[in-house]
């Protein structure tokens, strides 16, 4: 065996502003000499901080238990030393064994609690990850894998590959990916558990078998870096209000050579004949809607800035229009009708929108689905589908 | 006491098997995250959520190879075994025990199978330095519902069985 440690690389960092320090990455020592520095960092953050020093551990991959004991021998001397001084340990809902060890210390110390990072993950997640986002889901990608089956080659999708679906929702892309494509391996993931519920139900039913489903913060992935020929990720930057971070995950998991494959949206270019006045109205409003809630729904065309600024190359951007004219409009018209109920029916009544002012905006989504069963009407809804390959 | 006679594994399916030689084991303190995150891997593939699942596994696996580290002596050879029942993975590490380090690995045992185990382990973390072998039983017991317990081998070595329901954990 290599003795070379191909482990994630552990670091342990103090921010002052946010008094918060933070450990990431795998941390086995030997003994707790090797780890002197980081702890003397820990020392250092409690004799700066006032009040209450948050340790953040959401990305700590592994941590064995003589860098546990050490580093909590250095919190719980703090607190018999200091009762002014507070620490607040934030684990993740991830990495299940770091919330059962930390826990412990509410026990041992009052002064210590532990928080699991889990639901402010992003301010949109409440809705992108409520159940009733599941029939959008469905019926979007029934309309977009139409187009999709014949681009995602162009963006290095071929039979044999290893690739991940990062933010898959209720999988049915990785399904329909799997049984067109062949990939070697598909890790797809999600941070919605009913999603993933509804994934593996889904899987089962077509007796699909390798798939791998995992639950993940998609912003701070346990996948190791550049392990992926194809990552793909669908609809999910425009919903997180750090598209960079998101971005910055993509491109460590993928490995040099290998692509990273993103479709967003233009929300405000949907449109539709007749009423198109109506329908471009709702639209350009359900961007404002997205906005007030820190998602981006204008994405789409800033793809290829959001790739080059993360460092990708041999940038591809492409668009591909949703219509009614693609099989059976009445598909079309589900998916609007899906839209309305969560975006006038729950977002614009959580930002206090006024009775009348729901009522012009689901005009203007019944309006788009006129348009899309009208015997001469046209709707649709546009796509930007870019990718980019990380430098070797 | 806590030495049971070899059984076989009735309902228990075999996953992965691997031996070494102590002396290469000992070689690289790497080595036992190596051995755990690559095995952990390899058996955790068809679990439900199986990133979650293999790095809950590697992590119990670690500090098992890590308490055979501290005490090990470059004699012999070392035996993983991974066998799956349902929910449970069944670890079974066999390697070369003097009779003293045997005592010693039965008293540790016995102490992770005891109703008070939670409060040994909170003592544990609330006074040792460092990590004692019993400290790392018992982190196994509490926080990955592990069952431990031994069992004889051939001469001059012994079995460290340890049943971890991860699955149930993880989803």
């Amino acid at each position: 065996m290599s003795s070379v440690n191909p482990s994630a690389p552990f670091s342990a960092e103090f921010d002052p502003n946010s008094q918060e320090f933070s450990l990431a990455g795998v941390v086995r020592p030997r003994s707790a000499d090797e780890i002197a520095t980081s702890l003397s960092t820990l020392k250092e953050a409690i004799e700066e901080v006032r009040g209450v020093l948050y340790i953040n551990v959401k990305r700590l991959i592994q941590m064995n238990n003589t860098a546990f004991h050490a580093f909590v021998r250095v919190v719980l001397d703090a607190c018999r030393a200091r009762s002014d001084l507070r620490f607040v340990i934030i684990t993740s809902s991830v990495v299940g064994w770091t919330t059962r060890m930390f826990a412990h210390l509410n026990k041992l110390e009052p002064q210590i609690t532990v928080e699991v990072y889990d639901s402010k993950f992003y301010p949109g997640q409440n809705f992108v990850e409520n159940t009733s986002f599941i029939p959008i889901l469905r019926t979007q990608t029934k309309m977009t894998w139409r187009h999709e089956r014949a681009i995602l080659p162009r963006h290095g999708m071929r039979p044999g590959i290893v690739m991940a679906d990062i933010c898959c929702g209720i999988g049915d892309f990785a399904v329909l990916v799997q049984k067109e494509f062949q990939p070697a391996r598909i890790v797809a993931l999600d941070h919605s558990k009913a999603s993933l519920a509804y994934a593996r139900d889904v899987a089962a039913g077509f007796g699909i078998t390798d798939i791998e489903y995992t639950y993940g913060d998609a912003s701070e992935m346990l996948l190791e870096d550049n392990q992926f020929d194809l990552v793909t990720c669908r609809h999910s930057l425009q919903i997180f209000n750090r598209p960079d971070v998101l971005l910055g995950e993509l491109y460590r998991i993928c490995k040099p050579g290998g692509r990273v494959y993103i479709t967003n949206e233009k929300n405000s270019h949907c449109l539709g004949e007749p009423r198109s006045q109506s329908i471009q109205w709702t639209y350009n409003e359900v961007a404002k809607l997205f906005s007030h809630f820190e998602m981006d729904v204008e994405l789409g065309p800033k793809s290829r800035r959001y790739l080059v600024d993360a460092g990708f190359e041999d940038i591809i951007v492409e668009t591909f229009m949703v219509t009614n004219l693609d099989g059976d409009p009445r598909d079309f018209a589900d998916v609007i009708m899906a839209w309305e109920d969560v975006y006038a029916g729950e977002m614009a009544v959580k930002r206090g929108d006024s009775a009348e002012f729901i009522q012009r905006f689901r005009q203007g989504f019944q309006d788009h689905i006129f348009a899309a069963l009208h015997p001469k009407g046209y709707a649709g809804w546009p796509i930007w589908v870019a990718s980019g390959r990380k430098p070797l | 006491m806590h030495v049971a006679e070899k059984e076989p594994e009735a309902d228990f399916e075999p996953l992965l098997q691997l031996e070494m030689e102590m002396g290469t084991f000992l070689s690289d303190w790497h080595h036992c995250d190596q051995l755990s995150t690559f095995v952990a891997r390899m058996i955790s593939h068809n679990r439900t959520d199986p990133v979650r699942h293999s790095n809950f596994f590697s992590s119990a696996l670690n500090e098992l190879l890590e308490v055979l580290f501290r005490g090990g002596s470059p004699d012999g050879q070392i035996g993983c075994a991974v066998y799956r029942q349902g929910p449970t993975e069944r670890v079974k590490l066999t390697f070369p025990c003097p009779p003293r380090q045997r005592h010693f690995l039965n008293e540790a045992v016995a102490k992770a199978r005891r109703g008070d185990a939670l409060a040994r382990y909170l003592d544990s973390i609330s006074a040792d330095l460092a990590p004692t072998r019993d400290a790392v039983l018992l982190d196994l017991a509490i926080n990955f519902d592990a069952l431990i317990h031994l069992e004889d081998s051939a001469p001059s070595s012994i079995t460290l069985v340890v049943d971890l329901p991860l699955e149930g954990i993880v989803t």
